[in-house]
């Protein structure tokens, strides 16, 4: 078999798994009506604003013929303005995220995975360019991005706990990072504030699942990460929890904290709520650091 | 084994295993239970954190309990424990098993034989040779291997009589047959008897000697006999201090055959005491129909008794040619004999023919001489039936011409006339003694007492035959009493009167003894010995040592003295014994019989025959262990909480069985009534369920059809007609129901047939149509007129005819003639009017029977031409323009006469008379 054709195969199984993602995204983005984006002023655009007459100094190719052709007054064609924003997406791709402590629960990546796609989703209805962090998926427009987004998503990363990426980030974008943020933690404050020194804004949403905070065990237990690097063992679970809640909530303190210092904003969501409340807040939050 | 507090172990040593628990219980306590392995990625928050304890999450108190009874279980389960372990058997040597096998011991038989049966394993085991000898029928002792015993134990069976003196003296010499030295385990019945001793003594010489005996009392019944107008019963036991209560069956054939329990009586036997009593009073019929009594619950010879004669009384007829001597009681022929039968038999009185049909056992004519033509066709009839007819002379008989040149067929013998008197005054001669009886007769045997006389007798004319019929004489040699056998029943003729006014007979002792032994009567009380000197019995059915009665083959037949006097033994069953008409039973037990209890001297030991089964108790006790850690699986699982869903699974499926099951249960219930309700609340008309979609829609539009019409015409107004389903559905709610016929249906039931059966019979009818008059004549043999044969097969279905032009179905409403239905022509047929219907003379109709007919079959498809859609149009065409609808019209008013006829019967018939009671009513 040759490679060509494994890389076929893998796509297309791949890609297959692409429309139900796609779908509920867009389903869920559907949910979300979508605001004023334009700037509601004259400036470089796609969208038509308003003619204008000719004045002094505009480029005669800028007049349009066609409305100038009515009267005997020059017409410009003035176009709305709309800064299209860069959003920049890091969704953890690390084993961790591959974890659901129910079956009727969804997995991290999978409802991190799907808020990600939805807002990619909304942004670029929106107008906006949306990439990926690093240099794999430049922020792009149009559609074809969504699959573009879709398909880099499809990939799981081997290791346990995926620091975030922060090569490569374009000045004052904004960015979103969707993690459980349960590695490195100074590695997130690395690229926050990498981030913060280029003038990135953005949202942090620490994604868990339920019983990653409620810590429902009791007995002996051996607790092993998803990908198997870490391992714990006790002999009385129930034990720890206080600790373990206390633990939990320093690390959601220093994030905060952290986010606060670098003007980026830290929202929760566990698997167990719904997606649209993540997907609003997030929206909301990109929203609110726009005006 | 080594036996330990009552149980026996065969792998003690394993118990010291039980050492171990304690050190089982801290490793168990100091090893933490195994650790569940569980995804989890904030585990990098848990790194680091140690335990606040060094011991583990303990395992609860009450787990390790569970574990340790477990494992406790196991341990003492691998032990091989045994409950009743039995003792290891002692001695060696040939063994000897003596057995009394006689009745006492019957009931307790099964116990008996499992205890033999465990004694021969023993004995197997340890490889003694064995013998058995049963004292009842003893036989030349032959000492085998136990093995072979223990195959011939089934056929071991306890004999209905104890040890007599030739049984004793058998078992004496085959005891003393044996040359060396044995041990013996004699098997006794409880109960003592003759010659015992000489056997313990022979028995004890030879070796060592052990007793096996019940403590249970033995229960046997005496001899019942009537008295006080009762059947007296009595039950006696070996003594015991406790009370006790036996419950006495009789048992016989009721009127239809079949054996049964016809009474039952309750016999109490107070502490201390050996008898019981009771009674039993029954009417008189249901009394000779018992065959036995027996005690319930024993299974022995010696708690049956069997009824014989002397319970079973007698009916005789009396009837005597002259009446009219009013006042001279003794002069009457019928006092001596009235006087002789009362104790022992029911006596009848009446006019011949009244009294025959009551089937009397024998009849008795004292001196008539000619019966009427019916009444002797009726006697004779009888006579060969089995009735025993007496006849007795007397002057009508000797003046009469009965049998005086032929034999009349209910006379033994041919009659000189005139008879002749001897030692009157008249006459020469003394008056004549008897002879003694020829051992030909019945009488043979009777003792001849010196003061009858006989002065006068009719003669009996010399015949060939003469000498063969006579069974008694008088000293010259003339004929006292003949007889002679007409069919299954016999005439017998006694030459004088009945009462003494021809010889003294009728007032000796002798009368009555030749009565009985003519069985005209029975005695209450068991007979002597010399009662039944001469005789000679067969056995007809003989007990066995169970109590069970089976017939007697061919055993040979006994002398009388020894039915009533030898003890019982292989020549001499218990059981039902005959002679002639006569029964006798010999039970086990006599009147006189007592259960004497067997002592046994000091040094001899007794056992009781309870064994107790080994019970291996390892089995039982492993399951256990296993239990116990199902419990341990299924209580780790929890504490560790993986038992969320498979703790709940069962319960959601037990919840959902019985949310699915109650409900329908209630629904079918409901469903019933509702049916029942439906059904009555008004009329309905039903057709039945074919399986035949299309039938049954048009069986159903069919009838609604004429529901609907009969609701426009008459005052009848059923309601939606349904369906029935004949297997299941109730019939009697439903007068009338229209069977169509097609040839794929299948057959109803047994339980189906029954119940159209019993709505046949109960007034319902059923109209059959076969729905192919078109194509086939009634009964010509088209498929559904075979599948109507086959339908109607088992039905209790009378003669048929068709529809006479008188029948009242032609007038119940509309005047018909002819009855068409889709179809038209062929023949209906209805339920044959009886043959003696006549016409009246001025009168349209016969006079037929009541009743209505149930049964109608025809092949016009009626409800083809019945049947309306819903909104009342004609469902299939009948006919041809104007003609056909005409013909519809005529179905119609079919079916409305046929309703009629179902719901008021031959009212209309009754209507013949209305021209004779105008007629009365005008006078």
């Amino acid at each position: 078999m040759t490679p060509a054709l494994t890389l076929r195969e893998r796509s297309e199984a791949e890609a297959s798994r692409l429309p139900p993602l796609l779908a509920r995204a867009e389903h869920l983005a559907g949910t979300v009506l979508l605001g004023d984006h334009g700037r509601r002023r004259a400036g470089l655009g796609d969208d038509f604003w308003q003619y204008r007459p000719a004045q002094h100094g505009d480029s005669k190719r800028l007049i349009d013929h066609r409305r100038s052709a009515r009267g005997d007054q020059q017409f410009v064609r003035e176009r709305e303005w709309q800064i299209a924003q860069s959003v920049m997406l890091w969704v953890d791709q690390g084993a961790s995220m591959r974890f659901a402590s129910d079956k009727a629960l969804p997995t991290k990546a999978d409802r991190a995975r799907l808020v990600g796609l939805a807002i990619a989703i909304l942004l670029i209805r929106g107008g906006e360019r949306v990439g990926l962090t690093g240099t794999t998926l430049p922020p792009r427009r149009g559609n074809a991005q969504i699959i573009r987004l879709a398909e880099a998503w499809a990939q799981d990363a081997e290791p346990d706990y995926q620091p975030p990426e922060h090569r490569a980030m374009i000045p004052h974008a904004r960015a979103v990072f969707l993690s459980d943020f349960l590695g490195d933690l100074d590695e997130v404050e690395l690229a926050l504030t990498k981030a913060a020194d280029r003038g990135v804004r953005g949202v942090l949403m620490m994604t868990l699942d339920p019983s990653e905070e409620e810590f429902p065990y009791q007995g002996r237990t051996i607790f092993e990460s998803v990908g198997g690097t870490f391992r714990h063992e006790t002999l009385k679970a129930g034990d720890l929890k206080p600790r373990y809640i206390a633990r939990l909530a320093e690390r959601k303190d220093r994030l905060n904290q952290l986010c606060h210092a670098t003007g980026w904003q830290f929202g929760l969501h566990h698997t167990s709520d719904s997606a649209q409340a993540a997907l609003l807040w997030i929206y909301r939050a990109l929203d609110g650091g726009h005006r | 084994m080594t036996v330990i507090g009552g149980i026996g172990f065969t792998a003690p040593w394993l118990l010291l295993g039980l050492l171990a628990l304690p050190v089982l219980w801290l490793i168990l306590r100091a090893v933490p239970p195994a650790p569940i392995r569980r995804l989890f990625p904030a585990v990098t928050l848990l790194l680091g954190l140690r335990d606040d304890e060094s011991v583990s999450d303990r395992t609860p108190w009450w787990l390790l309990l569970l574990r340790m009874l477990a494992v406790a279980a196991v341990i003492t389960g691998l032990a091989g424990p045994v409950l009743n372990p039995s003792r290891e058997a002692s001695g060696s040597g040939p063994l000897l098993i003596v057995l009394d096998a006689s009745w006492a011991g019957a009931t307790g038989w099964p116990d008996k034989m499992a205890l033999l049966d465990a004694q021969l394993g023993e004995a197997g085991r340890t490889g003694r040779p064995v013998s058995i000898l049963r004292l009842s029928a003893p036989e030349q002792p032959v000492f085998q291997s136990a093995d072979v015993w223990r195959n011939r134990l089934p056929g071991l069976e306890p004999m209905p009589w104890q040890p007599a003196i030739a049984q004793i003296t058998g078992a004496e010499t085959a005891i003393g047959s044996i040359d060396e030295s044995f041990e013996t385990r004699w098997f006794s019945d409880g109960l003592d008897y003759a010659g015992r001793d000489r056997i313990l003594a022979a028995l004890d010489s030879a070796g060592p000697l052990s007793v096996y005996q019940t403590e249970k009392p033995v229960l046997g019944l005496l001899p019942s006999f009537f008295e006080d107008g009762a059947i007296q019963l009595r039950a006696i036991r070996s003594p015991s201090t406790l009370p006790q209560e036996g419950t006495i069956l009789a048992h016989g054939r009721d009127p239809g055959g079949t054996a049964r329990v016809l009474a039952s009586a309750t016999a109490s036997f107070a502490a201390g005491e050996t008898h019981a009593e009771t009674a039993l009073s029954l009417p008189s019929e249901l009394r000779a129909r018992i065959t036995r009594f027996e005690l319930q619950g024993q299974r022995s010879a010696g708690a049956v008794t069997l009824a014989d004669d002397s319970l079973r009384r007698r009916e005789v007829a009396l009837i005597a040619g002259r009446e009219d001597r009013e006042g001279l009681e003794l002069l009457s022929p019928l006092h001596y004999l009235e006087q002789a039968l009362q104790p022992t038999a029911e006596l009848l009185n009446g006019a011949l023919t009244d009294i025959l049909p009551a089937k009397p056992d024998v009849i008795v004519l004292a001196d008539v001489a000619t019966l009427s033509g019916a009444e002797e066709t009726a006697l004779t009839e009888w006579v060969e039936e089995g009735g025993l007819l007496l006849r007795f002379a007397g002057p009508r008989l000797a003046a009469s011409e009965v049998s005086r040149n032929d034999e009349h067929p209910l006379m033994p013998v041919r009659l000189r006339s005139g008879g002749r008197s001897v030692g009157g005054a008249m006459s020469w001669g003394e008056p004549k003694a008897l002879a003694p009886f020829p051992d030909t007769s019945p009488f043979f045997g009777l003792p001849v007492p010196d003061d009858v006389r006989v002065t006068a007798q009719v003669m009996a004319q010399p015949d060939p035959t003469l000498a063969d019929r006579v069974i008694a004489a008088l000293s010259d040699g003339t004929p006292l009493v003949t007889r002679k056998p007409l069919g299954q029943g016999q005439i017998v003729l006694f030459h004088v009167t009945a009462n003494a006014e021809w010889s003294s007979l009728p007032l000796s002792g002798l009368f009555v003894e030749m009565l009985e032994r003519l069985a005209v009567s029975s005695s209450a009380k068991p007979p002597e010995a010399e009662d039944l000197a001469g005789t000679t019995w067969t056995p007809v059915q003989v007990l066995d040592g169970f109590g069970a009665l089976e017939e007697a083959g061919n055993l040979p037949g006994v002398e009388g003295a020894a039915l009533a006097e030898d003890p019982l033994g292989p020549d001499l069953r218990p059981g039902i014994y005959a002679s002639e008409d006569r029964r006798l039973a010999r039970n086990v037990l006599t009147a006189e019989a007592d259960l004497v209890p067997v002592t046994w001297p000091a040094n001899i030991p007794v056992e009781g025959l309870s064994i107790e089964r080994e019970t291996p108790l390892g089995g039982p006790l492993l399951s256990l262990a296993l239990l116990l850690l199902l419990l341990d699986v299924i209580a780790s699982l929890a504490l560790s909480g993986r038992l969320r869903m498979a703790a709940l699974a069962p319960a959601l499926m037990l919840g959902l069985a019985f949310s699915l099951v109650s409900p329908d249960a209630r629904a079918r219930e409901g469903e019933g009534n509702d049916f029942a309700l439906s059904a009555t609340a008004e009329l309905v008309l039903a057709h039945v369920l074919t399986g035949d979609r299309n039938v049954d829609d048009v069986a159903q539009a069919g009838l609604r059809g004429l529901s609907e019409t009969l609701s426009y015409r008459t005052s009848v107004e059923p309601v939606e007609p349904v369906g029935i389903d004949l297997e299941r559905d109730e019939l009697a709610f439903f007068p009338f129901l229209y069977w169509p016929i097609s040839p794929d249906q299948p057959q109803p039931s047994d339980a189906a047939y029954s119940k159209l059966n019993a709505y046949l019979r109960s007034g319902g009818m059923i109209l059959f149509d076969t729905r192919d008059a078109d194509i086939a004549r009634f009964g010509a043999g088209s498929p559904n007129g075979r599948k109507l044969q086959q339908l109607a097969a088992p039905l209790d279905v009378p003669p048929l005819e068709p529809v006479p032009r008188d029948h009242v179905l032609t007038r119940t409403f509309y005047l018909l003639q002819d009855f068409p239905g889709r179809h038209q022509g062929a023949d209906v047929w209805v339920e044959a009017a009886p043959p003696d219907a006549e016409q009246i003379e001025g009168m349209p109709f016969r006079n037929l029977n009541d009743g209505v007919t149930p049964v109608i079959i025809g092949g016009n498809d009626w409800a083809a031409a019945w049947a309306i859609d819903r909104n009342g149009r004609p469902l299939l065409p009948v006919g041809r323009g104007f003609a056909g609808e005409r013909q519809r019209e005529l179905a119609y008013r079919f079916g409305v006469n046929l309703v009629m006829h179902v719901l008021t019967g031959n009212y209309k018939s009754d209507q013949v008379h209305v021209p004779a009671l105008l007629d009365r009513l005008g006078q």
